[in-house]
């Protein structure tokens, strides 16, 4: 009998092996890290004088905005609808290629499918695989060194480009620290590894307590300075609302030809009328007016706004609830109130404040 | 692999192995053990049935697509790749195995894994296998590199088949990736040759699933529901949003990301991953077939 007991020997050995592995080695991979101490000033000017303009990567973005998951944009279904709530539910694999402010290509992997934005010099190309459609799109060169590595591209040049996952973690938080800074507390966190890199973790938490967001933490690599990752955490909640991390990095030059696209000879492509990258051509959509400042800003759009548009789409009703003066559209992190007189209003704050903002304008 | 004790009593009963040949040609040692396994696999009726089964999947959706080509398919509708056969017949692979994955390839290697050591169970062969010197050990081991071998065949044949129908019905050229590369004829066979090979290492998960399910029971049926049973069902549970975090170890979790061959440049991640899965699996329920099988008492 214990002869017979003895043949299990390798097959507990195996579970045990594989749980202790499948434990171990996700545990070694998000190892804390020990860095020199840095002060926040210190990290920051990191992030300030941070060079990296040729990289490549693979990156993870989850989001949980305790939204209901909606099924994957099919055809038929509204792609501008889609397009903007993809970014607001589930997980995304993007990698991205960056070779200077004027080589770039990011791939959003869907099942079974991928969007691609390649901007090679002036050019810029999206490709859809499930549609197979080609956009393209000549961009005027930006005036002036801009900091930012998708230059044009990010302006907003190209409307109709689904790039809404498409941004880099160093992209967003720079975004976010242009525009937070000034009223968020700063600290700095645990060192972390991200990707691989030891990172420092910069913290921004807001000085205004009405705002949604608990804080934001940066991941910053101590190396480069290249944000790694970024992680914003609603009040309330414990898994963060929104995540963005690299899982992998290059900082090695892609290859050329990945930035040399010729559109398949079956897609249909289409040109697309970009306006010149110069923001007072920009006049078929307004600036949004912003009360406050920093967190708890509101930003209030104007009835032609593209954002009205979302409220013509099936899914719409679904989505949003019934509130004093409008629909109420609610995260865990951001609210969006489409008053009755066709404003959209915008903010990191309470449904209450929203309407308290629509009443007084 | 083999005990001494065992390869000692081997060479004392290798006389006996003569008398067994009118049972069943099987010879006596290692690597002739595998190869007349493989071949009494591949000379049944049944296996050439599935593989049938299997190179009619492709056929059968080219035939669909030409005859109702006057009404093309629009992008986006029906499995991944069937709008583009009209342009290029080579994606006819493609789709042949984006529709084979979910069920058709699980139902025929759950057929074959399930069937391994219960079949020779009920049909009364199992103890004559093990009278002639092959250890348990190595008769499980070579079970499995059949129904391993039977997968690499079936996704072959898919892909195969696809790919021939493709090019009769209709014009080939150079073959356009998901991230709207083009690549040529040349690569795209290699590309091809890379997905069966990922498909394949997919599925010796569930073959190590269907060898254990069929060493705890003689009805071979009985294995082979369950094991497809289960293919099922961990699909279903990679589908549910609420089990996001068990989703990542289920062994059906990367059976559709062959499609990360097809980008440019091919992203690896899911190769590499899928293959320590499969592995994680293989070990596993290897371990556990050889505690079953080896403490089992063999009456049939």
């Amino acid at each position: 009998m214990a002869q017979r007991l003895f043949k299990w020997a390798p097959a507990v050995g195996a579970v045990v092996a594989v749980t202790v592995a499948a434990i171990a080695i996700p545990m070694t991979a998000n190892a804390s890290s020990t860095l020199p101490a840095k002060t926040p000033a210190q990290v920051l000017a990191l992030v300030a004088d941070s060079k990296v303009s040729a990289f490549s990567g693979t990156i993870e973005q989850t989001s949980d905005l305790g939204l209901p998951s909606l099924p994957s944009t099919g055809p038929g279904s509204d792609s501008s609808v889609a397009s903007t709530l993809e970014l607001l539910t589930g997980t995304h694999t993007v990698r991205v290629y960056v070779n200077g402010p004027k080589d770039a290509r990011v791939q959003v992997l869907d099942s079974m499918a991928e969007r691609d934005v390649i901007r090679n010099g002036s050019n810029v190309w999206v490709y859809d695989s499930s549609a197979n459609t080609v956009e393209h799109a000549t961009i005027a060169a930006p005036k002036g060194a801009r900091k930012a590595h998708l230059g044009a591209m990010e302006q907003g040049a190209i409307p109709q480009i689904k790039t809404g996952t498409a941004k880099t973690p160093s992209q967003i938080a720079a975004a976010l620290l242009s525009a937070l800074r000034s009223s968020s507390t700063v600290s700095v966190g645990t060192d972390s590894t991200v990707a691989g890199r030891s990172a420092y973790d910069l913290i921004l938490t807001p000085k205004a307590s009405d705002s949604l967001v608990g804080s934001v933490s940066i991941a910053v690599d101590s190396a480069t300075g290249l944000p790694l990752g970024v992680d914003v955490d609603a009040r309330g909640q414990t898994a963060p609302a929104f995540s963005i991390h690299f899982s992998s990095l290059s900082l090695a030059k892609p290859a050329a030809s990945l930035f040399a696209f010729t559109p398949p000879a079956s897609a249909k492509v289409t040109e697309v009328k970009t306006p010149d990258a110069s923001p007072s051509q920009h006049t078929a959509s307004p600036k949004p007016t912003i009360t406050g400042k920093g967190w708890d800003a509101v930003a209030t759009f104007a009835k032609q706004s593209e954002l009205t548009k979302l409220e013509s789409s099936s899914e719409f009703g679904l989505l949003t609830s019934t509130v004093n003066g409008g629909k109420l559209f609610h995260t865990t992190l951001f609210n969006v109130l489409f008053a009755t007189d066709g404003r959209v209003l915008v903010g990191s704050v309470s449904a209450a404040r929203l309407e308290e903002v629509a009443a007084a304008q | 692999m083999t005990s001494d004790t065992e390869t000692a009593h081997a060479s004392t009963v290798d006389s006996s192995t003569t008398v067994l040949a009118s049972v069943r040609a099987r010879p006596a040692v290692g690597w002739a053990l595998l190869g007349s396994e493989i071949s009494v696999l591949f000379r049944r009726k049944r296996t050439w049935a599935m593989l049938l089964a299997l190179a009619a999947v492709p056929i059968l959706i080219a035939l669909a697509v030409r005859l109702t080509e006057s009404n093309p398919t629009s992008p986006g509708r029906g499995p991944a790749f069937l709008s583009q056969i009209t342009n290029n017949g080579l994606f006819v692979a493609a789709t042949g195995l984006v529709v084979c994955v979910p069920l058709f390839l699980p139902l025929t290697v759950g057929v074959v894994a399930g069937d391994t050591i219960a079949g020779e169970a009920s049909a009364g062969t199992l103890r004559y296998l093990l009278i002639a010197p092959a250890s348990r050990l190595r008769l499980l081991a070579v079970k499995y590199i059949g129904a391993a071998a039977f997968s690499l065949a079936a996704t072959l044949v898919v892909a195969i088949s696809g790919t021939l129908i493709g090019i009769a019905l209709f014009p080939i050229g150079p073959v356009t990736l998901l991230s709207g590369d083009t690549i040529g004829v040349g690569e795209s066979f290699v590309r091809s040759l890379l997905v069966a090979a990922f498909i394949t290492v997919s599925l010796l998960g569930l073959s190590a699933i269907g060898l254990f399910f069929s060493t705890l029971t003689d009805v071979p049926v009985g294995a082979m529901a369950a094991t497809i049973v289960l293919a099922v069902v961990s699909q279903v549970l990679d589908n549910l949003p609420q089990l996001v975090w068990l989703q990542p170890y289920l062994f059906s979790h990367y059976w559709l990301s062959f499609a990360d061959l097809l980008r440019q440049p091919i992203a690896w991640d899911s190769f590499g991953a899928n293959a320590i899965l499969q592995g994680a699996y293989l070990l596993i329920f290897a371990a556990l077939a050889y505690g079953r099988f080896s403490s089992k008492d063999i009456l049939s």
